[in-house]
């Protein structure tokens, strides 16, 4: 693998594997529509590298044009939402949550505010369980993982 | 003649769908516990810092076009998505009378009761009570106007639809 990747990701089911090797740049939270409902979310987390610094190092995503001057990459098999690219741009986004180590980036400023959710601001508020605390013990017991490992 | 028509009690049907409309929803009941989970499962299958999830009876959600693809995420869970634009639309633990829907497919997210709680904390991020106090911009502050001469949208409106695209 080149020795300038600095950061690997990709989708749930692990079909889909991608290394950058290009800086990160502009990380970010769009609040827009278009990203809420691409992402069934709040609002998408990026953070952007140029497109000659995104390599697949395993599995192609499958785009879906969401206007005249976007694609969106997702995985077909498990629908992780991957990518956002400007058609005229030499820069594409991956998203935040499928990189093997999320907690790496830190968006640095919140787009499409005029669709932020009310909701959105309180989230922090809300009180907090711990996963393991919500799964009965004989469903924790049957639990098995079929995410792909957060590594290659 | 007795004045007082009695009309059935109808629960307000709500709607949603994915992003290009090959996939739509509606909700005959109300909606039930709302929240956002950060457990890394949730973060990696809506490649976000968390899924932001709302209960809603199975009984109750009928699909109105399409339907979801669904990926078993793990030996008890099933994660339902477009499998056309990738939108995650839902999840559901074998056996469990509910699904979580994704709020942000819902037509209207701000439809939602209040949010109660969040869950799989052992994978927050640490700074995500911190996204809010982040500077911000409008769609329109940045881009640029020959991108918005030339934007057309393809997102399915964020209503039903008779014949779509």
């Amino acid at each position: 693998m080149n020795s300038d990747v600095h950061a690997t990701g990709g989708c749930q089911c692990g079909a889909i594997r991608y290394a950058i090797s290009a800086p990160f740049e502009n990380p970010h939270i769009c609040h827009c529509r278009m990203c809420q409902k691409a992402f069934g979310n709040y609002f998408a987390a990026l953070v952007g590298t140029k497109k000659t610094g995104l390599a697949w190092t395993a599995g192609t995503p499958t785009f879906f044009r969401s206007s005249s001057i976007v694609a969106r990459g997702f995985c077909r098999d498990c629908g992780t939402p991957l990518t956002f690219a400007y058609d005229h741009s030499d820069r594409i986004a991956v998203s935040i949550g499928s990189l093997d180590h999320p907690e790496m980036v830190m968006p640095a400023v919140q787009f499409g505010i005029e669709g932020r959710l009310p909701a959105f601001s309180l989230l922090h508020s809300l009180p907090g369980t711990r996963t393991e605390d919500d799964i009965p013990a004989d469903m924790l017991e049957k639990l098995k993982s079929l995410q792909h490992p957060d590594r290659d | 003649m007795d004045i007082m028509v009695k009309i059935p009690f109808r629960r307000p049907a709500r709607s949603g769908g994915c992003q290009c409309g090959a996939v739509r929803f509606s909700i005959a009941g109300g909606l039930g516990k709302a929240g956002i989970c950060h457990c890394r499962m949730c973060q990696k299958a809506f490649g976000n810092f968390g899924a932001a999830l709302v209960s809603v009876v199975a009984s109750e959600l009928h699909w109105t076009r399409g339907a979801a693809a669904e990926f078993r995420s793990s030996s008890i869970v099933a994660r339902g998505f477009c499998a056309a634009c990738g939108t995650p639309l839902y999840m559901r633990e074998d056996g469990d009378p509910n699904y979580e829907v994704a709020i942000g497919a819902l037509d209207d997210p701000n439809g939602i009761g209040p949010m109660s709680e969040q869950f799989g904390v052992e994978s927050k991020a640490d700074w995500f009570d911190g996204l809010r106090d982040l500077p911000h911009q409008k769609t329109g502050d940045y881009r640029s106007e020959g991108d918005m001469q030339k934007l057309r949208s393809f997102q399915h409106p964020d209503e039903d639809t008779e014949h779509w695209p």
